[in-house]
C-alpha cells in the first residue's frame, strides 16, 4: 500500500549530489567542445606539421576531467548507488573489451574496419547506459 | 533481509526523501531498503538504529534458526 509519504522524487541530498556532478560534467563537456572546435579550426590535422599530433590529442584533456568528475561522483554517492553504477560500468567495460578483442582478431585476419576505435567506444558507452537503466528499474 | 523501516518511517510522517536526508543516502536507496532489495552495510544499519532509537534486531528481521547454516560441533 502506498500513500503520499511514498511518492517518488528526489531528496535534498540527491539534488545536491546531482547538481555537483552536473556542474563538473558539463564544465568538462563545454571545455571539450571548445577545444574540439579549436582543433578543427586551427589544428590542420590533415597537414604535415608534426604539431598536428599534439592538436589531435588535445580533446583528451577535458575528457580526462570527465573521468575525474565521475570518480568524484562515485565518492559522493552511497553504497547502494555505487553498486548500481558499478554494474553499469562493468557491463560497458566487458562489452568494450569483447568488441576490442573481436576487432583485433578480425584485423589480424585482414579485415580492417574503419572507425574501429569509435565503434568500441560507442559499444562501451551503450553497455553502460543500457545496463544502468536495467538495474535502476529492475 | 526484511525490515520494519517503512512502518517506522510512516509512523513519524516522513517521506522517503526526508528519511534519505536524515540518513545521508539517496531516496532510491531508502526505497531499495524498504522493499528488501538492498541489505545495508553495518554503518548504515547502525545509523538507522540510532535514528529510530531502536536496537538493530527490532528493525531488521534476522534469519530464522532453520535458515541459518548448520554449525559443525
Amino acid at each position: 500500500m502506498t500513500n503520499n509519504l511514498d511518492s517518488p522524487g528526489v531528496s535534498a541530498g540527491d539534488r545536491a549530489i546531482s547538481r555537483s556532478y552536473q556542474r563538473e560534467f558539463w564544465s568538462g563537456m563545454i571545455a571539450y567542445f571548445v577545444i574540439l572546435a579549436a582543433v578543427l579550426l586551427w589544428g590542420q590535422l590533415d597537414g604535415d606539421s608534426p604539431w598536428r599530433f599534439v592538436w589531435a590529442v588535445m580533446p583528451v584533456l577535458p575528457a580526462l576531467w570527465l573521468v575525474v568528475a565521475l570518480l568524484r561522483h562515485i565518492r559522493r554517492i552511497d553504497d547502494y548507488q555505487r553498486q548500481l553504477l558499478l554494474q553499469g560500468l562493468a557491463a560497458g567495460f566487458a562489452l568494450a573489451m569483447l568488441a576490442s578483442v573481436t576487432f583485433g582478431f578480425l584485423a589480424i585476419a585482414g579485415l580492417e574496419i574503419p572507425g574501429m576505435a569509435w565503434i568500441i567506444y560507442s559499444l562501451g558507452m551503450l553497455g553502460w547506459l543500457v545496463t544502468s537503466q536495467v538495474v535502476k528499474y529492475r | 533481509m526484511k525490515n520494519h523501516l517503512k512502518v517506522l518511517r510512516q509512523d513519524r510522517g516522513w517521506t522517503q526523501g526526508a528519511l534519505a536526508d536524515e540518513l545521508g543516502v539517496s531516496r532510491q536507496t531508502v526505497n531499495a531498503l524498504e522493499t528488501g532489495r538492498y541489505d545495508p552495510a553495518l554503518p548504515l544499519a547502525f545509523r538507522i538504529a540510532a535514528l529510530f532509537d531502536q536496537p538493530l534486531e527490532s528493525i531488521f528481521i534476522p534469519y530464522t534458526d532453520s535458515a541459518l547454516p548448520s554449525v559443525q560441533q
